[in-house]
């Protein structure tokens, strides 16, 4: 081994290095420590019962609606909410270990938003074990896996998703004339909403022979795959006029395709949920419609609920928030 | 000697950073340091620990697999589509871990016979198997298993839940056989001086092959306890597991370049990786910040290591 910074210049760079480098890593360190710290005084035992609530993701607004609606019922009740979801909407086995980690805490009730309606069967009776009662907000647990694990719920809160995709597919058939070539983005398969939102857009379409579903593939609920997945649609059917995206997200990125084709105001777009921007572009006349939910609404049921079933009072076993169409006003 | 002591050092490095966390937790929160609590983390770590052990295998032989989270996610689907065609469990199983391995040694033989990086190899291959894992299914869940089959994952032996009981078993051979066999010497062998190996007499194309094929077989593995905990195999599990694997890795003080590295830092690093996740959920830390958390503590365990390799060397 030849090394050839054995000369007193170099040695005592290197130790100034190493102290940069321990000054570093000291911050980082520190850093850490004083996150859990800020975070940790909003679960400091105030004798209040604690309420966990786990949603799919926190990156989409209908959830952030959600979530509000359940912070302001949790405030009015008194009572502490946590509020924890995985980082992508699909990951199951991640919100699988937020809800075990959260039972170790000692909460008194749970809610939660399955990411798939099988697979959470099994923490939902481990939460039974514990005696915390459960609430299923918006995605309903698989009926037969449940009864089969043993899996009790005190409540569900949610919309009629069948009910919405049939009023979006009344829309479709009224606003063309019962004429119509038709684009749909799907949901990730396997999902309950989207799968119940496009039975009821099927079933309402079924009898207008001239409304043609021309292409339906799914876009994972995504906008840039709503984009892309729209964008070859389009090549392979040049003819589409309507769109029918089952979340907005994927409705917005498909207007993003009509516009980049050169097709903006020619072609319908029709999406679910009435999130912000979607609501943005329908006020500005590039979307049609979109089939608006109460996800704040839903929050707050839900923590109501969750109350009623820690005070042992009688709880609604399913409770369906309202759902309506929102076209631009006056148009 | 001397090699021996430093990779003792780095072991103890990450394993003070394990221990200093967990009495961090236990400063800030109640709920962490419970017997139940405990269990809940290794079970939960196991996942990620048993991917881990290929990734091992594969980093020590100065290779990398980005295709584990798909290879899991297809040999789970493989699975759960053979019990739900009637087929006996141990048959079920065995074409799984089959479909794992086969896939693995693919990876394998493109690397060594090919010549291609393992990099586009295994990211080729993460796009293959995930492909394929949603052809097979049709792009949704299978599930639905019976009792005996989900007591794989839901069981108990002693009291400790039976996802532990096969991580430790499956680290226990791991480890002899990189530490004891003559395999495990090619392994580090090739990672640390590919051509020296070769002219030494080694067979190291067909060795490759098999490093690779080992982390098909991990990966399916750990797609059947994944399989039998969510009663369901998802076409679309799996995903970013690579990630977590190549950072329990590399926590643990493997090095990138090859040639030095131990099961027991993966251990290590998979259980801190488990440990930060539990600890900021139990302390209710905002979904956003833990990531930022968890990032940056992977940068400072590597930085830890790195320091104490300067002391020592």
């Amino acid at each position: 081994m030849i090394r050839s910074d054995t000369s007193v210049g170099s040695d005592a760079r290197r130790r100034a290095d190493t102290r940069v480098r321990h000054y570093l890593l000291i911050s980082i360190v520190a850093a850490v420590a004083l996150a859990s710290i800020a975070c940790n005084r909003g679960t400091a035992t105030t004798g209040r019962p604690r309420v966990a609530f786990v949603l799919k993701t926190l990156n989409s607004p209908f959830f952030n609606d959600m979530q509000r609606g359940a912070e302001d019922a949790a405030k009015k009740l008194g009572v502490d909410l946590v509020v924890q979801a995985a980082d992508r909407e699909i990951d199951v086995e991640r919100q699988m270990q937020i809800i075990e980690n959260l039972l170790q805490t000692g909460i008194n009730a749970l809610c939660l938003t399955p990411s798939g309606s099988k697979e959470v069967v099994p923490a939902v009776v481990k939460a039974n074990r514990a005696n915390i009662p459960v609430v299923i907000v918006d995605t309903r647990l698989d009926p037969a896996a449940s009864s089969e694990a043993g899996a009790k719920i005190a409540s569900f809160t949610g919309s009629d998703n069948y009910e919405g995709g049939r009023i979006a597919g009344r829309f479709i058939t009224t606003a063309s004339g019962g004429r119509a070539k038709v684009a749909v983005l799907e949901g990730i398969p396997g999902h309950e909403t989207g799968d119940s939102r496009l039975r009821g857009f099927r079933d309402a379409v079924r009898d207008t022979p001239d409304v043609q579903v021309v292409a339906s593939q799914t876009a994972n609920w995504e906008r840039d795959q709503g984009f892309n997945v729209f964008q070859n649609m389009l090549q392979a059917h040049p003819d589409i006029d309507t769109v029918f995206a089952c979340n907005d997200m994927m409705a917005l990125g498909a207007m993003e395709a009509i516009r980049a084709a050169g097709k903006t105001g020619r072609i319908r777009v029709v999406g679910f949920d009435a999130v912000d921007d979607a609501r943005k572009a329908i006020e500005e006349g590039t979307m049609a419609a979109s089939v608006a939910q109460f996800p704040d609404e839903m929050g707050r049921v839900a923590v109501e609920n969750a109350v009623h079933a820690i005070r042992g009072e009688p709880v609604t076993p399913d409770v369906r928030v309202r759902i309506e169409l929102v076209t631009k006003k006056g148009g | 000697m001397a090699g021996l002591r430093f990779r003792a050092g780095r072991r103890f490095g990450t394993l003070a950073g394990l221990i200093g966390l967990c009495l961090l937790l236990w400063i800030l929160t109640p709920h962490f340091l419970t017997v139940a609590n405990a269990l809940n983390v290794m079970e939960q770590t196991s996942i990620n620990a048993i991917v881990a052990v290929g990734m091992t295998y594969v980093i020590i032989s100065g290779g990398i697999d980005l295709s584990v989270g798909s290879l899991l996610a297809l040999s789970g689907v493989v699975l759960a589509e053979a019990l739900k065609g009637g087929w006996p469990a141990p048959f079920a199983v065995a074409a799984s871990f089959g479909v794992g391995a086969a896939a693995g040694l693919a990876n394998g033989l493109g690397i060594a016979l090919g010549r291609l990086p393992p990099f586009i190899m295994t990211l080729g291959m993460m796009s293959v198997a995930r492909g394929a894992a949603l052809l097979v299914t049709d792009g949704r869940p299978v599930s639905g298993f019976s009792s005996g089959f989900r007591s794989l994952a839901t069981g108990h032996a002693l009291g400790v839940p039976s996802p532990i009981v096969f991580t430790l078993a499956i680290y226990a051979v791991a480890a002899l056989v990189l530490s004891r066999t003559r395999f495990g010497r090619y392994v580090y062998g090739i990672g640390g001086n590919e051509e020296a190996t070769r002219l030494s007499g080694v067979e190291v194309r067909f060795h490759k092959m098999i490093v690779y094929g080992v982390s098909g077989l991990t990966s399916a593995i750990a797609a059947l306890l994944l399989t039998a905990r969510l009663n369901s195999a998802q076409p679309i599990a799996g995903i970013n597991y690579e990630l977590d694997a190549i950072a329990a890795t590399v926590i643990g003080g493997t090095s990138l370049t090859g040639g030095e590295g131990s099961l027991g830092g993966t251990m290590v690093g998979a259980l801190i990786m488990g440990v930060l996740r539990n600890g900021l959920n139990l302390l209710g830390v905002s979904s956003f910040l833990q990531q930022l958390v968890i990032g940056a503590v992977i940068i400072a365990a590597v930085l830890v290591d790195l320091m104490l390799k300067e002391k020592r060397a």
